[in-house]
């Protein structure tokens, strides 16, 4: 494999920034596209060379038209591609057609992307690689009867699950056996209308679970290493909102029971270049495979911190062949990282995206603090893309102190004329069952009573400002001087034709 | 004839919030909010990169008007979103007045909190719904969004059908109370 | 005042009855309804202590009529005179909801000719304050003869000197005639209706069960029949709203509109106008924004902001002179025109033109609105109208294309030989009979009908059509427009190109009028 000189940054946004600054602490060109939906997008200034797409008829997204990026990946004589996340970074095919036409994608092979998306046989390579899983259903259910056959078999409660489905559409938890079959027919009506395809499964329902993952690290010589666990249990409708490096819910037993099963499946798919396991951790200690994500994660950014690794950069050495010189045994979770995700979403009105344009934005760094920005002043947020506009990344010796500096560097960050989710993250970082560490996917649900942090007296202050604004207006509007006269000093040449006209 | 205006040298603005909490200033250009008996300063800093702070009792607050419209304000303080209406006296009457004859209506409209596509409906029309029930879902920014029901009653109208575009604000369901 | 004979205790005596009639029980009877009394709305409109009230002690002429007792209060139910709003004169009457319910009667109605004819007569604005429960029933016939004489004054001024009306209650029956012949209509929001027919008769005729609110509130004319141009949320912030506009016109049909020194600078930064129009014609973005970069800072003042979104008019100030703005709305209907906006873009005009304010439009339009329901409605007659509002002004008309100029829209829009005196053009502009995937199914039928992919061919002729004949340069060289200019001079290009035409008059042909598609 050759070594990588040039590469194209197949992302937008923070991610395409986070990767352009390894690639150029390495020495590699960049290459990123230019879209006509944000022509003057931040990004595109921390690039080397930029790829018009402005002109491009098409009625795929620029980041999703394959046959156009590997063209000018080939035009323009790229090594390699970096998918970032979301568009194509888990697209097979994608990853196929870049081997074809010798371009090295950074990320595992079509293979590994292909069985590990594919939710039934990423299970069957987790059952028989002794990674525990949630009982279920094993495929689809054939009718109600068949419904409450399996339930029984693996107790309530149970969630039925869309096959095609997502984001929380399709769903049904049933914790008796008298709704089984009314909320099994309500879930295939559901799927039925949401995704067109009637077929659901069941799995077994884990009450208030955290969400724990873990980052592994492989290359092309079999070594396999995993870089410690993520918590991103702060989540909304499968929205990841908040995640730290460690979690409070592992000990040292845990850790190595749950990394062990990590690097199993990593092993059992032939994995290279950086993954991450999902498992969901009950409240009993016990864990499940969920699923394994092949690219490299929103909330990279809290492992890093704690381990000192640079995932970018391994992703890039590994995709050029080089060998892992990170032992196991040298991987050490140093203090605690936490990270903030900066949304452009209005969370009093129930996170809906916010669009508009962000007039300014201020942030004054601090040792402690990592701030991945897509945005700058002027940027805007459009409907055409994710609302995700930074992440805040904050370091501290223990958790305690991670949150204190969290919550410092939240009051820092100044964004004006869009609302985002700054005041959020600050009502969970500000409460006490989060300090404590006692939290669940469900926490937003079931813990948080308000979720937006206010100040003391911030009503009063809006009250007064918004006084003091209009009795600013109003005495301006009072006081305009209308020069009437001015109107009435015409030119002879226009008063003459004006008076003959009528 | 004369017809003179009474203008005394105070103004009075009464500040409401959404929930009708009300928050009265006297001459608000003088800088002060009253507390008790007490008149505590407020200073305004504004820095070079145009940022607006209010500092009132050695708290620091972030300020933003990001909508306004007549004598209604939507004010990010520290980001978090107040919505308020700047009344007079009279005015504030009138509001109150008008209020009471409001409670009389029974008709609740669910608007569109941002521009987007329907994805579809999840009531019907006549149906009888809770509060805090989804009524419909709206497509922005690639996200699908549901939109909740405020109160417990009756599917009056839909105003829309699937795959709609509708701009910020349109009434898309009317519930009966 | 020192008194010593009974003709000043007589006259002291009358104000003092007067004062007692317009106590504070009447004033209070309004507030509990959430409304100012006609004396208080008066006090707000007008600079401080320049009104001067005219008949105010004047009583209706015929105490019974044999249908009831008429109330023989001071007035008759209506303020009348005149003052100075911003320094200005302005004649004004104001309607007494607690004299009668503000009904109107002969001597309430000869009032209101009186201020009508005074305000002709010096070339003043009028603005009427209406809060009336319509026609006088006692007084019978009278009450209509003066309703049809309102009328009369109406039409005579319109065009001669602006003409406003205000709606703070309700305004029944013929009531709503008067307010619809003048230029512009406000109301204020919950406590003001404007109904040809009332609930009841609605209900005794078509038994349908409508509230005040559904049938003839602010909202519903503002949003859906168009009838009110500005609608606020209370009596106060409706009369400042009286107060700008005001600010925008001449006292009457001979002069220029006044000058406000808006300090907003001739050459400011406006780059952002650069990026604001999406590269993508099929992309919306708001014209407002364009409109609030160009005109003077905070200067715009839309009118009929809710009907007909899809068209926005307003006044603006480009270096403290007052012009009109025509524009389309790309963010609606992705500013397609429609018979709604026709008509609301043709009134607008004629104001304008009436009252020598120059026109700039703001063009970015894919064309009218296809379909049965508009054909079957009759865009035809009533685009029409925006043609010749358009086609017969004569004050200065400037237009800016920003993006789409397609087809009969392109001519419509105050294109140069339908009078336009300057034509400018972004370089976003696309200028040509039909837009490219309408132009490419018949310029390429043949081409398509064989092509392996159909879809893929059209949007690749649909590109080499938008490069090669959709853009303001082949206009531009033919002398169609007069300049592609970068959108960030849009400003100083305008004020210019405007202050350049302040001379600007055109003969019009002798006749006794047009004969508007109406």
């Amino acid at each position: 494999m050759k070594k990588i000189k040039s590469l194209l940054i197949a992302n937008r946004g923070e991610i395409a920034i986070r990767i352009s600054e390894t690639a150029k602490k390495m020495g590699i060109k960049t290459y990123g596209i230019k879209t006509s939906k944000e022509p003057n997008a931040f990004y595109l200034q921390h690039i080397d060379e930029i790829i018009d797409f402005t002109e491009v008829l098409s009625d795929i997204p620029e980041f999703l038209d394959i046959n156009r990026i590997i063209f000018s990946i080939k035009e323009h004589n790229i090594d390699a591609v970096h998918p970032g996340y979301g568009y194509l970074a888990e697209n097979p095919y994608f990853a196929q057609k870049c081997i074809e036409n010798k371009i090295i994608f950074i990320g595992p092979t079509p293979d590994a992307i292909y069985k590990l998306g594919n939710k039934t046989i990423a299970k069957q390579l987790a059952s028989t690689h002794q990674v525990p899983l949630l009982q279920g259903s094993n495929g689809n259910i054939r009718d109600s009867k068949h419904a409450k056959q399996i339930a029984r078999k693996i107790g309530y409660p149970v969630i039925l699950k869309a096959a095609s489905g997502g984001g929380g559409r399709g769903m049904r938890i049933v914790e008796h056996e008298k709704d089984i079959e009314k909320m099994f027919r309500m879930a295939q009506n559901e799927a039925d209308k949401a995704f067109s395809d009637p077929s659901v499964f069941m799995e077994k329902y884990v009450r208030n679970p955290r969400h724990i993952e873990f980052q592994v690290l492989a290359d092309h010589h079999g070594n396999i290493i995993h870089l410690g666990e993520r918590e991103c249990s702060i989540q909304r409708k499968h929205q990841k909102l908040i995640e730290e490096s460690p979690s409070v819910a592992l000990n040292n037993e845990l850790r190595s029971k749950m990394s062990k099963a990590a690097i199993n499946i990593a092993k059992a798919s032939k994995y290279r270049n950086a993954g991450t396991v999902e498992f969901l951790l009950d409240e009993s200690g016990n864990f499940y495979f969920m699923e394994m994500n092949t690219r490299i994660q929103v909330e990279h950014p809290v492992t890093e911190m704690v381990t000192g690794i640079d995932l970018v950069e391994w992703q890039i050495r590994i995709a050029q062949g080089e060998k892992l010189t990170i032992k196991q045994q040298d991987v050490k979770l140093n203090g605690w990282a936490i990270e903030c995700r900066i949304n452009a979403e209005d969370v009093q009105s129930g996170f809906t995206p916010y669009l508009g344009t962000i007039e300014k934005i201020q942030f004054n760094k601090s040792k402690y603090c990592r701030f991945d920005s897509g945005i700058t002043d002027g940027s805007m947020v459009t409907a055409n893309f994710d609302s995700m506009l930074a992440k805040l990344i904050c370091f501290g010796d223990t958790r305690e102190k991670a949150i204190i500096n969290s919550l410092n560097a939240l009051n820092r960050l100044q964004i004006l004329s869009i609302k985002t989710t700054i005041p959020f993250c600050k009502a969970v970082l500000n409460h006490p069952k989060f300090k404590k560490g006692e939290i669940s996917t469900s926490f937003i649900t079931k813990d948080m009573k308000q979720l937006y942090h206010q100040e003391p007296d911030e009503e009063l202050i809006a009250a007064f400002w918004a006084a003091l604004n209009h009795n600013v207006q109003l005495d301006i509007e009072d006081k305009t001087y209308v020069d009437y006269e001015k109107g009435k000093n015409m030119t002879p040449w226009l008063l003459n034709k004006r008076l003959k006209s009528l | 004839m004369m017809v003179s205006r009474s203008k005394s040298k105070k103004q009075k603005f009464i500040s409401c919030t959404e929930k009708n909490k009300k928050y009265e200033f006297v001459n608000p250009k003088e800088l002060y909010i009253k507390q008790g008996k007490e008149n505590i300063p407020i200073e305004i800093v504004s820095d070079k990169q145009g940022f607006v702070y209010i500092v009132w009792k050695k708290r620091k607050y972030l300020v933003d008007i990001i909508e306004k419209n007549q004598n209604q304000y939507e004010i990010l303080v520290n980001g978090v979103s107040y919505s308020i209406s700047v009344e007079s006296p009279f005015s504030y009457k009138r509001r109150k007045y008008l209020a009471k004859n409001k409670e009389a209506s029974k008709v609740e409209k669910i608007q569109a909190p941002m521009p987007g596509k329907i994805i579809e409906f999840l009531v019907e029309e006549n149906q009888e719904i809770k509060e805090g029930e989804p009524l419909l879902i709206l497509e922005a920014m690639k996200m699908q969004n549901e939109i909740i029901s405020n109160i417990h009653g009756k599917i009056k109208n839909i105003n829309f059908n699937a795959e709609d575009t509708v701009m910020k604000d349109d009434v898309l369901i009317e519930v009966e109370k | 005042m020192d008194i010593n004979g009974k003709t000043y205790k007589d006259f002291l005596a009358r104000i003092e009855r007067q004062k007692i009639q317009n106590g504070s029980e009447k004033v209070n009877s309004q507030h509990k309804k959430g409304k100012l009394h006609a004396r208080e709305r008066i006090a707000l409109l007008f600079d401080k202590n320049s009104f001067e009230e005219l008949d105010a002690f004047v009583t209706s002429a015929t105490p019974d009529s044999g249908l009831g007792k008429i109330d023989l209060a001071f007035g008759d139910g209506v303020v009348i005179g005149y003052g100075r709003i911003n320094g200005r004169l302005v004649y004004a009457y104001s309607q007494d909801f607690t004299v009668m319910g503000g009904s109107l009667g002969a001597v309430h109605a000869r009032k209101i000719n009186k201020v009508q004819e005074l305000a002709l007569r010096v070339g003043a604005p009028i603005i009427g304050l209406i809060d009336s429960g319509g026609a006088r029933i006692q007084e019978g016939v009278a009450s209509l003869s003066g309703y049809a004489s309102i009328f009369h004054h109406n039409v005579k001024a319109s065009g001669i000197i602006p003409q406003i009306s205000v709606i703070l209650g309700p305004a029944a029956g013929g009531a709503v005639y008067s307010p619809a012949l003048t230029d512009f209509i406000f109301m204020t929001k919950d406590t003001s209706y404007m109904f040809v027919t009332g609930p009841n008769v609605v209900k005794e005729v078509l038994n349908e069960e409508v509230t005040f609110d559904d049938l003839g509130g602010a909202e519903i004319h503002a949003k859906k029949s168009g009838v009110a141009n500005f609608i606020y949320e209370d009596e106060e912030n409706t009369i400042l709203g009286i107060k700008k506009l005001l600010s925008f016109f001449p006292s009457n049909n001979m002069e220029n509109p006044p000058f406000i020194d808006t300090q907003d600078k001739i050459e400011r930064n406006v780059e952002k106008l650069r990026t604001l129009v999406p590269d993508d014609p099929n992309k919306p973005y708001d014209i407002k924004k364009v409109i609030e970069l160009i005109a003077d800072k905070d200067s715009f003042f839309e009118v009929s902001e809710h009907f007909a979104q899809n068209l926005v008019t307003g006044f603006a100030r480009l270096n403290g002179k007052a012009i009109g703005i025509v524009a389309n709305q790309p963010k609606i209907l992705a500013g397609v025109l429609d018979i709604n906006s026709s008509t609301k873009g043709a009134r607008f005009i004629r104001f304008c033109d009436a009252f020598n304010i120059p026109v700039l439009t703001l063009e970015d339009v894919p064309g009218f609105l296809p379909g049965l329901d508009q054909e079957h409605k009759g865009i035809i007659k009533h685009g029409a109208k925006l043609l010749f509002a358009y086609s017969e002004a004569s004050v200065p008309k400037i237009t800016v294309i920003l993006r789409k100029s397609y087809g009969g829209a392109f001519c419509v829009m105050n294109s140069k030989n339908l009078g336009g005196d300057y034509n400018f053009a972004w370089p976003t502009a696309e200028i040509a009979v039909m837009g490219p995937e309408g132009a490419v199914s018949i310029l390429y039928k043949k081409e398509l009908e064989n092509a392996k992919d159909p879809k893929q061919m059209k949007k690749e002729f649909a590109a080499k059509y938008r490069q090669e004949i959709a853009n303001p340069y082949i206009a531009d060289e033919k002398g169609y427009i007069d300049e592609v200019i970068d959108p960030a001079d849009t400003r100083k290009k305008l004020i210019t190109a405007f202050e350049s035409l302040e001379n600007k008059h055109i003969e019009a042909p002798s006749r006794k009028h047009g004969n508007m598609p109406l």
